[in-house]
């Protein structure tokens, strides 16, 4: 069950979007996930079937990418050092590649929910 | 004799002397195809009023189009899978909902989509085909995760008699016809099908000029008023180019050894679809196979020269522009090795003495009935009707046809005998190969 989220609320209303894309830019940058070569996608937790299901789904340059980028930020984080900051993610680098596959899955598994449980109309 | 009188009404029956009207007669103005054109869509459909339809697309997609071996069967694979608007799922539980039953086939030149449903669901199940072929999708993750797994199956489940036609088939016509109906597990095909090798390929056979929906049972109105909607989403001409060669036949002889099972393979050039050779079809009947009578082996004679163990049939595999007539027989290696003495004896016996009156008038009518019930059920005519409109021809007129069979003679069945015995046969053994025979001890030419 993921953590209840004001994304859309958001998003939703450009004036609201405009101010808050700062404190969102600073709230990134001090995660620290892309001074070590990550992105927000990575971090998403493997211990899921439908994360695993997705991860079949990623293309082999992909899945080979996302294994170099968590190994090479596993290793920093056991020198307790971050990358050089030319290395750094950059901002456009930082694409959603994971996501929307799992949004799909569960879109699949949330129309089969509804299928397995449609209950007839009366007077049929 | 009650015995006596029977038989002789019976193939009074069959020779047509009798003035009375037949049964094929009666049943004949529901029997053929009506062929038209809805909206640059190629349509042939007939209506018997009856509760169900069954409605198809064909298309000029079976396995002598591929350009690239196994697309034929990835594009079967993809039927009803994600489309743009829905998700395969949704098909299916859709279908079930109104007791549709969607199936997805393939001929050596044809694919064929076809949805039997309820006459009063046409529009949804016309909409659902003209989605499959021109909205589908073709993801990776659906080819990694079911058509493969789909194909694998299928491999496994291949048997010795289906391996060895389609290599009768290979020596026959070399490449297009002589294309692996499917390709066994040992095709290399990995190297060309992938889903955007599928993707093309459906882009080039589903088009306008390369499909044709066939409707058995749906009324004229309903056709014209729901195909020319949904069906404005294909594609008037279709990307990408179909292997289109013609065929020419080859002859040759193939043995493969295979564990467990045996099968024999003898064919020689047939009749094409659109060709009046009704001497290939009663000659079919002649040679005949299992027995469609109970407690008998029948008239036919390769039921008769069938040793215990093995069972022979005799088919006219009818294409667009060429034909196979093949002798198939499986079973125990010996008994398949006598059988396969035994047919062709039989062969020779016909070229060289005939057949008398009475088998004759048997071999007529079991053509004649093949062609009938092969009209009539399992989608067989649905099929030809189909193809031949994406070749260009006509569908089948079954009471034409039906006289033409009448006028086969003796002579001329031993004539036709005698011609295929002469040309170059194809033969395919697939087996024990230290006692399946060689097309030259069987006294064949190759």
């Amino acid at each position: 069950m993921p953590a209840p989220s004001l994304v859309n609320y958001v998003t939703k209303r450009p004036w609201l979007h405009k101010l808050l894309q700062p404190v969102a830019n600073w709230y990134t940058n001090a995660s620290l996930y892309r001074q070590m070569g990550l992105r927000a996608d990575d971090l998403i937790c493997e211990e899921d079937a439908d994360v695993l299901k997705a991860l079949g789904r990623l293309s082999p340059k992909e899945s080979y990418d996302r294994i170099y980028r968590i190994r090479r930020a596993t290793q920093l984080s056991l020198q307790q050092k971050i990358l050089p900051k030319n290395e750094w993610t950059k901002p456009e680098e930082d694409v959603p590649y994971l996501s929307p596959i799992l949004k799909a899955i569960e879109a699949e598994a949330k129309e089969k929910e509804a299928l397995d449980t449609l209950v007839p109309a009366k007077g049929h | 004799m009650i015995c006596r009188s029977a038989l002789s009404r019976g193939s009074k029956l069959a020779l047509g002397h009798q003035g009375a009207r037949g049964f094929a007669a009666a049943a004949s103005p529901k029997a053929s195809y009506e062929p038209t054109t809805i909206a640059g869509v190629k349509v042939a459909s007939r209506d018997d009023n009856g509760p169900t339809t069954r409605l198809a697309v064909v298309a000029k997609a079976g396995t002598r189009y591929e350009p690239l071996p196994g697309l034929t069967v990835g594009l079967e694979e993809f039927a009803y899978k994600n489309t743009n608007k829905r998700s395969a799922l949704r098909i299916n539980r859709e279908a079930e909902l109104l007791g549709g039953q969607l199936t997805a086939y393939h001929t050596r030149e044809a694919l064929v989509l076809q949805a039997s449903f309820l006459r009063e669901d046409l529009p949804y199940f016309t909409e659902l085909l003209a989605e499959v072929v021109s909205q589908t999708r073709y993801t990776t993750h659906e080819f990694h995760e079911e058509v493969k797994d789909i194909i694998h199956q299928k491999q496994a489940k291949l048997d010795a008699s289906a391996v060895a036609l389609d290599a009768a088939h290979s020596v026959a016509f070399h490449s297009g016809l002589g294309a692996p109906l499917y390709p066994t597990s040992s095709t290399p095909i990995d190297s060309y099908l992938n889903e955007h090798a599928v993707a093309d390929f459906a882009a080039a056979a589903y088009s306008k000029p390369n499909i044709a929906v066939v409707a058995d049972g749906a009324s004229e109105h309903g056709l014209q008023k729901w195909i020319e909607p949904f069906f404005k989403s294909v594609p008037a001409q279709g990307s990408g180019s179909l292997n289109t060669a013609g065929s020419k036949y080859h002859g040759g002889e193939q043995r493969i050894s295979a564990v467990g099972q045996n099968a024999v393979v003898i064919a020689f050039p047939g009749a094409s679809l659109g060709a009046s050779s009704p001497e290939t079809a009663v000659l079919a009947g002649l040679l005949g196979g299992e027995s469609t009578i109970k407690w008998s082996p029948g008239f036919s004679l390769l039921s008769q020269a069938a040793a215990p163990g093995a069972q022979a049939q005799a088919t006219n595999y009818a294409y667009s522009d060429a034909g196979l007539l093949a002798i198939q027989i499986r079973g125990q290696s010996n008994a398949v090795k006598k059988t396969a003495e035994a047919a062709v004896k039989a062969l020779k016996s016909v070229a060289e003495s005939g057949v008398s009156q009475e088998v004759l008038v048997k071999a007529i009518a079991k053509a004649k009935f093949t062609l009938l019930s092969g009209s009539e059920v399992g989608g067989v005519g649905l099929v030809h009707a189909g193809a031949n409109l994406i070749h260009g021809g006509s569908p089948l007129k079954i009471t034409e046809t039906l006289k033409t069979f009448e006028s086969v003679t003796g002579d001329k069945l031993k004539a036709a005998a005698k011609a295929l015995l002469e040309g170059k046969a194809s033969v395919a053994s697939v087996g024990d190969l230290h006692v399946l025979p060689f097309a030259e001890d069987l006294g064949l030419r190759v």
